[in-house]
Formats: C-alpha cells, sequence, structure tokens
C-alpha cells in the first residue's frame, strides 16, 4: 500500500511540475485558429499583417496556429465543453451553423460598429454569419466555383469551350480516351452536385429549410444525376469520393489526366504551379441560368473569451476585412470579400480570374445555414454516390434520401 | 554415404531457407523502397504511369529533402517527439516495473481485481476516450503543451507494459532471491533495486522499444492537444503537412517521412540484442 | 464514457444533456452502417489475425535458423512495424491506386488481367487492400514475438528428438508447437484488440467510402463523434465494442486455460 502512494504522490508532484504557470503581462493576448494555406505564401503574408497590426496597436499580441481543415473543426468540437478554444478563428462558412449549435460561438453583430465594417464586404458572402437575427461572424474570403479546363486536352480532341451545361455534358465522351477522362468531381455532396441541380431549376430543400420531400427526389433533380450516373458510368467522369482508387484531383490535373472540373481559386494556383495551360469560365448555363455554389471562409469569435480578449480579437477581425489586408491576403490566392479590395488593381493583376469568379458570384448560391447540415450533406452524399455508381437507380436513392433527411430535420 | 546424403539435404535446405527468406524480405520492403526513391525523386515524375520503379541515378537527388529541411522547423519536431519518446518511456518503464513488480510479489488485497481492471483498460477503444480525456486535460491545463501528451502517453502505456513486465518476474525471477534479501533485512525496495531491476533490464528494454515507437506513431491524441507549431511531434507535423499543401506534394511528404524514421531505426539497432531476449521469457505465455 | 451512452450527450459549451435511457444503444444496434461497420470489423479481424500469425511464424523460424545476415532481416521485417500507420497507409493508397503499382504488375508486367482494377471502390476489394496492408505491417511483430519464444524452447527437447530419430516436421509439430501455445494465445488476443482498434488504415485508405460500404468499427465512431456530433451515440457504439473485445479475450484465454488442464 505504500508502494501506491509513493507513485500517487510521485505522479502528482509530475503533474503540477508539468502544468506551470502562466503569467499574466498587461498585453493582451488572442489566440487566432485559421487554416491559411502554407504552401501558397498565404502564412508567410499573414505573419507580416500580424506584425502590422501589432505595431498599431502595441498592447495586442496576435498568437496564430495553423490547422488543416478538419483538425480546425475537430479541435473546436473537443473544446467545446471545456472552453479550450481559440479567440479568434478564420474558418469555413459551413463552420458557423455547426459551431453555433455546439453553443460556443459569440453573436459578434453586438458591437456598435458591426454594421458598418459588414457594409465594407460582399453582402452575399456575408449572409452565411446569419442565424436568427444575429451575425455569427464576418466574411473573410469568399469563393465560389468556375469551370477549369485543360487547354491543351480540347484542343488535342478539337473541343470548343463549352457554353451551356449540355455542351459541357456532351464534350466528355469526345474527349475520353486512355490518357484522359472528360471531368472530375471529387465528392457528392452539394458543394458538387449542388451547380448543376440548380442551374438546371432544381432545389435541395423547401424554401423554409423544413423538408426535402419532393425537393431533393424531383425529376428534375432525377434527370440531372442521372446524367452524372451516365457519364460515371461510361468512364466519362472521375469520381475519388465513390472510387478511392481514382487519382486525386489535384494529382490528375498536374498529369494532364482530367480536362474539366467546377473548382474554386485554389486550382488556379495549383495549375499554375504544375504548368498548366489552362482557361476558366463561369459555369455554363443550364435551363434556369448558371448558378454556382457560393464558398469561403468566416472570422468566428468565441463566448469563453474574456471581454478585453474579444475587444482585441474584434479589432483584428477588423484589420483583416480592410482593404489592405484583403489585398495582401489577394495576391497569395485568397478571394477578397472587402469591396474596394475587389476593385483594387493590385488584387486583380495578382487573380487573373478575379473578374470571371465575380462574374459567378453575384448568381452563386449559399448551402441552407442550419445547424445539421453536416448531416443533410452527408445523407446527399451518401445516397448521390449511390445513384451515380449505380447501386441504387437514382429514383429510389433520391427517395431514400429524402425519407432520411426528413427524419433528420424532424428532430 | 547416408552421412553424405544428409549434408546434401541439410546444405539444399539452407540454400532453400535463405532463399525464401530474401524473397520475404523483398516482398516486405518494396513498399520502404518506393517510398524512398518517390522521395528522390521530382515531384512531377511521381504520377507518371507505368509508375518507374528503376529510375536511372541521374533522376534522383535530395532536392525534396533540403526543401523540407529548409521550409519545416523539422528538428524542432524531431526533437519534440524525442523528448516525449524519452520521457514517456522512462516514465513508463518506472512505473510499469513498480506496479508489475508490486503485482507479482507483494500481498496486496484485491490485486487481482485491480489487475484486471489495468488490464481491462487495454481493450477499450482508445478513440472512444478522446473526448473524456480532452476534457480531463482541459482541467489540468495540459493542453497545447508537451506535458499533455507524454502523461497521457505514459498513462497509455503502462498497462501493457505490467502486463509483459509481471510475466516476466514471475517467470523469470526466483523468489528465493527475494528471500534472500528479507533475510538480509532488506525492504521490499530494496529487492526492487537490486533484483529486479538488474534481473529484468532486458524485459524493460524490450518493452521500451515498443514505448518508443508510440510517439512516433500517435495522430489522434498529440493532434487534439499540440495546437502550436513548435511544440507539434512528428506525425502531427506530418499529417499537417500533407495537407496544408493544396497540392499533395508526394515527394515532400515522403522525404519527410523517410528521415521521421531515421530515428526510430537507430533506437532499434542501438537496442535489439535485448529486444528478443526481454521478450523470450515466460511473460508472454499467457 | 458509459455514462455517456445513456443520455443525448450535448458537447457544447454550458449544455444540458438528457438522459435518454438506452436509445443510444437502439440507434447502435438498429443501424445499418454500425452493422455493417461490426461485420466490415469482424471480416478483418479474421483474416488478418491468423496470417499475420502464420506469416510471423514462419520468418521467425526462417530467421531463427540462420546464423548470418539476422540483423539484417530482423531489421528489415520489422521495418514496417517502426513506420508509422499514417505513411504507410498513404503508401498503399499510393500501390492500390487505379494507375498505381499494383495495377501496373497485374496489367503490364504479369498481363493477367485486361485493364486496371479499382480496387478501393468497391466494399470488398478495398477492404481486401486495407488486410493486406495489416497483414504486412503486422508479420514483422509477430515474428519478433515468436522468434522470442523459439529461443526459450529448451535446447534438450530437440536433442532428445534427434536421438529418437524425428524428423523436422514432427519436431516442429510436437515440439515447437506445444512450446509456443501461450506465445499463440498472447498474439491472438493482443492482434485481436488491436483489429477491432484498426482506424487510421481504412481511414487514409477509403475513409469509409464509397458510400459508408468500407466503415470499420472506430471510422463509423469518428464520423459520429466529429461530424455528427452523436456524443451518445459513439459512446454506446464503444461501449458494445468493448464488451465484444471483452468476450474474445475471456473466450480465447477460456481456451488455452481448459486445454492446459486437459
Amino acid at each position: 500500500m505504500k508502494r501506491k502512494s509513493i507513485i500517487l504522490a510521485l505522479f502528482l508532484f509530475l503533474v503540477i511540475a508539468f502544468v506551470g504557470c502562466n503569467n499574466a503581462n498587461e498585453k493582451v493576448t488572442i489566440e487566432f485558429w485559421h487554416n491559411y494555406s502554407a504552401s501558397d505564401g498565404q502564412i508567410t503574408v499573414l505573419e507580416t499583417l500580424i506584425a502590422e497590426f501589432e505595431e498599431d496597436n502595441p498592447n495586442i499580441e496576435v498568437n496564430h496556429v495553423f490547422m488543416e481543415w478538419s483538425a480546425l473543426k475537430n479541435s473546436v468540437t473537443l473544446g467545446a465543453s471545456t472552453g479550450v478554444l481559440p479567440d479568434v478563428l478564420r474558418g469555413d462558412i459551413a463552420f458557423v451553423p455547426q459551431f453555433q449549435s455546439l453553443n460556443v460561438l459569440l453573436a459578434i453583430s453586438e458591437f456598435d460598429d458591426y454594421e458598418t465594417q459588414a457594409a465594407k464586404v460582399l453582402a452575399s458572402a456575408n449572409s452565411s454569419n446569419i442565424m436568427g437575427d444575429d451575425y455569427y461572424g464576418l466574411a473573410a474570403n469568399t469563393n465560389t466555383k468556375i469551370l477549369f479546363y485543360n487547354e491543351d486536352l480540347l484542343e488535342a480532341a478539337d473541343v470548343d469551350v463549352p457554353e451551356s451545361l449540355d455542351e459541357l455534358w456532351a464534350a466528355l465522351p469526345v474527349l475520353k480516351s486512355d490518357s484522359v477522362i472528360g471531368m472530375v468531381e471529387p465528392w457528392t455532396g452539394i458543394w458538387n452536385v449542388g451547380p448543376y441541380i440548380w442551374s438546371e431549376g432544381g432545389e435541395v430543400l423547401s424554401p423554409d429549410n423544413t423538408t426535402a420531400e419532393g425537393y431533393i427526389n424531383s425529376q428534375i433533380v432525377v434527370d440531372v444525376i442521372q446524367t452524372l450516373a451516365d457519364l460515371y458510368q461510361a468512364g466519362e467522369l472521375a469520381g475519388p469520393s465513390m472510387d478511392p482508387g481514382a487519382t486525386g484531383d489535384t494529382d490528375g490535373w498536374a498529369s494532364e489526366l482530367y480536362a474539366f472540373e467546377l473548382d474554386g481559386p485554389w486550382r488556379a494556383a495549383s495549375n499554375t504551379a504544375a504548368g498548366i495551360n489552362y482557361g476558366a469560365i463561369p459555369l455554363p448555363e443550364g435551363s434556369e441560368g448558371s448558378i454556382s455554389v457560393l464558398g469561403g471562409e468566416n472570422f468566428m469569435q468565441f463566448k469563453n473569451s474574456s471581454t478585453e480578449e474579444q475587444v482585441a480579437a474584434w479589432k483584428f477581425i477588423k484589420f483583416m476585412t480592410d482593404e489592405h489586408a484583403q489585398v495582401e491576403m489577394a495576391k497569395v490566392g485568397q478571394m477578397p470579400v472587402n469591396l474596394e479590395a475587389l476593385e483594387n488593381a493590385e488584387a486583380v493583376t495578382a487573380m487573373p480570374l478575379l473578374p470571371v469568379f465575380q462574374e459567378a458570384l453575384l448568381t452563386a448560391r449559399a448551402r441552407p445555414v442550419i445547424p445539421q447540415w453536416s448531416q443533410v450533406e452527408d445523407i446527399i452524399a451518401t445516397k448521390v454516390a449511390e445513384a451515380i455508381t449505380g447501386t441504387k437507380t437514382v429514383q429510389v436513392a433520391l427517395d431514400e434520401a429524402a425519407a432520411a433527411i426528413d427524419e433528420l430535420l424532424g428532430d | 554415404m547416408k552421412t553424405k546424403n544428409y549434408r546434401l539435404r541439410s546444405l539444399l535446405f539452407e540454400i532453400f531457407k535463405y532463399t525464401v527468406t530474401i524473397l520475404g524480405l523483398l516482398i516486405m520492403i518494396i513498399p520502404m523502397y518506393y517510398m524512398i526513391i518517390s522521395a528522390l525523386k521530382d515531384n512531377a515524375t511521381t504520377f507518371i504511369y507505368p509508375p518507374n520503379l528503376f529510375p536511372r541515378l541521374s533522376l534522383l537527388d535530395f532536392r525534396n529533402f533540403i526543401y523540407i529541411l529548409e521550409n519545416t522547423i523539422f528538428f524542432r519536431y524531431l526533437w519534440n517527439t524525442l523528448i516525449v519518446a524519452f520521457i514517456s518511456v522512462i516514465m513508463s518503464a518506472v512505473f510499469s516495473s513498480l506496479l508489475a513488480y508490486a503485482f507479482a510479489r507483494l500481498h496486496i488485497p484485491g490485486k487481482k481485481v485491480i489487475f484486471a481492471v489495468i488490464i481491462s483498460i487495454m481493450l477499450v477503444p482508445g478513440l472512444a476516450l478522446i473526448v473524456p480525456q480532452f476534457e480531463l486535460a482541459s482541467m489540468f491545463k495540459l493542453t497545447n503543451k508537451l506535458s499533455g501528451v507524454i502523461l497521457f502517453y505514459t498513462a497509455w502505456t503502462i498497462p501493457f507494459s505490467t502486463f509483459l513486465l509481471k510475466g516476466y518476474i514471475e517467470d523469470n525471477i526466483s523468489k528465493e532471491l527475494d528471500e534472500s534479501i528479507y533475510v538480509d533485512g532488506g525492504s521490499p525496495f530494496t529487492v526492487y533495486r537490486h533484483i529486479i531491476i538488474p534481473m529484468a533490464s532486458p524485459s524493460i528494454a524490450a518493452v521500451s522499444i515498443l514505448n518508443f515507437l508510440f510517439p512516433f506513431e500517435e495522430l489522434g491524441w498529440s493532434q487534439a492537444i499540440l495546437k502550436s507549431d513548435e511544440i507539434r511531434t512528428l506525425p502531427v507535423a506530418i499529417s499537417m503537412f500533407f495537407r496544408a499543401h493544396s497540392q499533395t506534394d508526394w515527394g515532400y511528404v515522403f522525404a519527410m517521412t523517410t528521415m521521421a524514421m531515421i530515428p526510430v531505426v537507430i533506437f532499434y539497432l542501438l537496442l535489439q540484442k535485448y529486444f528478443v531476449t526481454g521478450l523470450s521469457s515466460g511473460s508472454i505465455k499467457g | 464514457m458509459f455514462i455517456m451512452s445513456f443520455f443525448d450527450w450535448n458537447i457544447g459549451f454550458q449544455q444540458s444533456s438528457p438522459y435518454i435511457g438506452l436509445e443510444n444503444y437502439i440507434d447502435v444496434l438498429t443501424d445499418p452502417i454500425a452493422k455493417r461497420a461490426i461485420v466490415n470489423t469482424f471480416v478483418y479481424a479474421i483474416v488478418t489475425v491468423p496470417l499475420q500469425m502464420i506469416f510471423g511464424l514462419a520468418v521467425a523460424l526462417l530467421i531463427n535458423g540462420i546464423k548470418k545476415f539476422g540483423i539484417i532481416f530482423r531489421l528489415g521485417y520489422y521495418l514496417p512495424v517502426i513506420t508509422s500507420w499514417v505513411v504507410v497507409a498513404l503508401l498503399f493508397r499510393y500501390i492500390f491506386a487505379n494507375t498505381g503499382l499494383m495495377n501496373y504488375f497485374l496489367v503490364d508486367v504479369l498481363k493477367i488481367v485486361d485493364g486496371p482494377v479499382s480496387w478501393l471502390s468497391s466494399r470488398w476489394s478495398a477492404l481486401a487492400s486495407a488486410m493486406l496492408l495489416g497483414i504486412w505491417k503486422g508479420i514483422g511483430w509477430n515474428m519478433i514475438i515468436f522468434l522470442a519464444a523459439l529461443q526459450a524452447v529448451p535446447r534438450n527437447l530437440y536433442e532428445a528428438a534427434d536421438v529418437d530419430g524425428a524428423n523436422r516436421f514432427q519436431k516442429f509439430f510436437y515440439i515447437t508447437l506445444p512450446s509456443i501455445k501461450g506465445t499463440i494465445t498472447f498474439a491472438l488476443v493482443m492482434l485481436a484488440i488491436g483489429a477491432f482498434n484498426t482506424y487510421t488504415p481504412i481511414a487514409i485508405l477509403t475513409g469509409g467510402n464509397p458510400m459508408h460500404q468500407t466503415e470499420v468499427v472506430l471510422t463509423w465512431m469518428y464520423f459520429q463523434t466529429f461530424d455528427a456530433l452523436n456524443m451518445g451515440y459513439s459512446a454506446a457504439l464503444s461501449m458494445i465494442v468493448t464488451a465484444i473485445i471483452m468476450i474474445i479475450t475471456v473466450f480465447l484465454f477460456g481456451i488455452t486455460r481448459r486445454k492446459k488442464v486437459a
């Protein structure tokens, strides 16, 4: 028994020794979690910006922490109940509803000057922060997906740049060869199939987001998915999520395997890096126009920070969404939300595709902002994949999706 | 005549044995070879089909390795991992040998039950414990500190180590030695220091090799705890690195993983002679 | 965690968690994906555990009889063990990709099949790839364990057998196997626990795709915890898995105990 208590004492001693102590000084230190990409030099730019910010605000210190996308999401989930959270976070717009359901986000529209700052950014991008009557974030960067094409592959197959969705689908069989697959779609969620559905006039959920029955399984959606299924089964459309052995989109672009992909600004960066001769246009029109999907990142703040930290974090957010910081980030591939930055000559030179994205943004749609969204999208991704791979007929798969989503929303 | 035939047969058997072993070895190391070759190649050539298994030497260089050393704080990650590994290995060795000794020799009421509880911890899937353990860790302010990883790794490796060491002590160290110490007026602690520690050292070394590997391997917990870049261990750094690069630069990833293997191989080579003897006992005979 | 499994556990900040009795367990047991994940895990365990042991034992027997270069072989076979799961899983995804090494050998070198096989696109072939990875990585560990056991077999038993004129197979079945029976049980239990804790190979090879077909218990648990935020559900699932492992362990130890008595 004696031995036990020795062990226990030793253990406690070690715990205490390791915990150490945190000296609080007058400076406010805020912790900032983000997923700016390291390879494009965004982190270097971020560090310069933080240095400038700290110079302007000598009493604030910003401690930035990089985490990749899923680590960012999981860390907030893990830290939610114990408050091991940052003071400010920059992450996917889809995080807002999920984090809000964890009850960790601060309603930052309560800051007096929120409206002034919000007026400086694209309203469509900022709409992803509204839950109820409050805003739980401020847009940081926006993006949408446009159609990228490999010019050399199109030329080799004598295919013109498509002007409508139908022309796009018709081009894929022509492009198909031993070493080329017409198009790649990395996943089957709404992020991926949403633009095709919306552009043909289909819907995912009812306007008030209460039911999927009659929307996700409507004739329009069935037809769109059927088109994709036929292409996939003919080997003209690749889907790495349905066939994890298929070459990933980035690797496939680099090896000139894929000719088309509907994708965001990062594709321009990686294609340039890989030396691919590419072009891009907004999504070609379907019967109801060209409606792409809105992506991007928001800044969020957390409830459990102290008042001083909250104020400091808000200052930092304002700094990051003003023209200067936004232009600097645009130079390394982050699409600005700041209206002045969008017009800024330097930003446009740095991102030649900015006008194409801006055109696409005019009609792009946000995914529904509901707390259960990630589960809804998982159901859709699973069922659409079953339909596309031919495990089930399209109608059956989508009926099942509608039923499963309604059960989830009904809870 | 008979002996000649016998010699021939045993020579044939020797040849057969070596051939099979070498063939098996080849199969085992082809993937490793592929990794190292890919690390030495230019990124753009990684995805060429058909894969080029035997590239000309002129195509190989250390560019990817240099990139990693210049663009990441590789040695910092390595240092962190080594710190975690050494401290948790030592702590685990101390605690588990004490526990193993206590369970093997001392008379503690209900020790079978306590032992069963400790062992059954091994059965719970580690992932299931991340959420409650994280709450515990943040209660003790251990998040974002290497100590948070060290303490929990120690705690995780103790049951298995205790299990092995207890078996070794029971089977390989005779009780008479203990008794001779007691006769000379020694305490249980004297027995522990002068009998158990020296005699169980091969087994402790073997267990330590297994535990040493752990920080080079574990990802879920370390990723949850270690937030800041400068305190990340190698597995966390590698997984962040390959996801951070919007294009999966396989050459860099493989270069980084190849470098990460070197310390483990060295450690294994240094201790391997204890490895087999330390495990070779009744300890694992159930 | 045991407590969590009876609640609609909310992990959020200052959120309450209502008690819901056995509902989480019912959810798990009626969920087709959970059922599939458990079946996949069982298949994985049943295939990989014995094969790892057989190969590991075979290698150990071979190496045990080898005098020269023993260290090279020991290191070579052990290399996969000391390489992290993340790395080898990435490597295998690469090898089993449609344009990977495996298809290259089958299509262009051996010309066994006509076109590339999509290994990772269907449930069983993707699981087979994962199992191959599991076996490949496990051989070294088994080799070391069995090597240790073989060296503890008393030499005089073999000498006695030589005098009696026993051949290699007789020696193996009548001396070696019975002597290392304890080690076999030990390895069996450890590997079974390990197989039920498989996460990284599946997460990296397929991520549970396509359509949750290749989910194993832990990948599904991870999904429920971090993506669906169903803490109660995943707690219930982990209790069920723990119970399964416990039954298997007791069963395996039980078998050997009885044999000892007999």
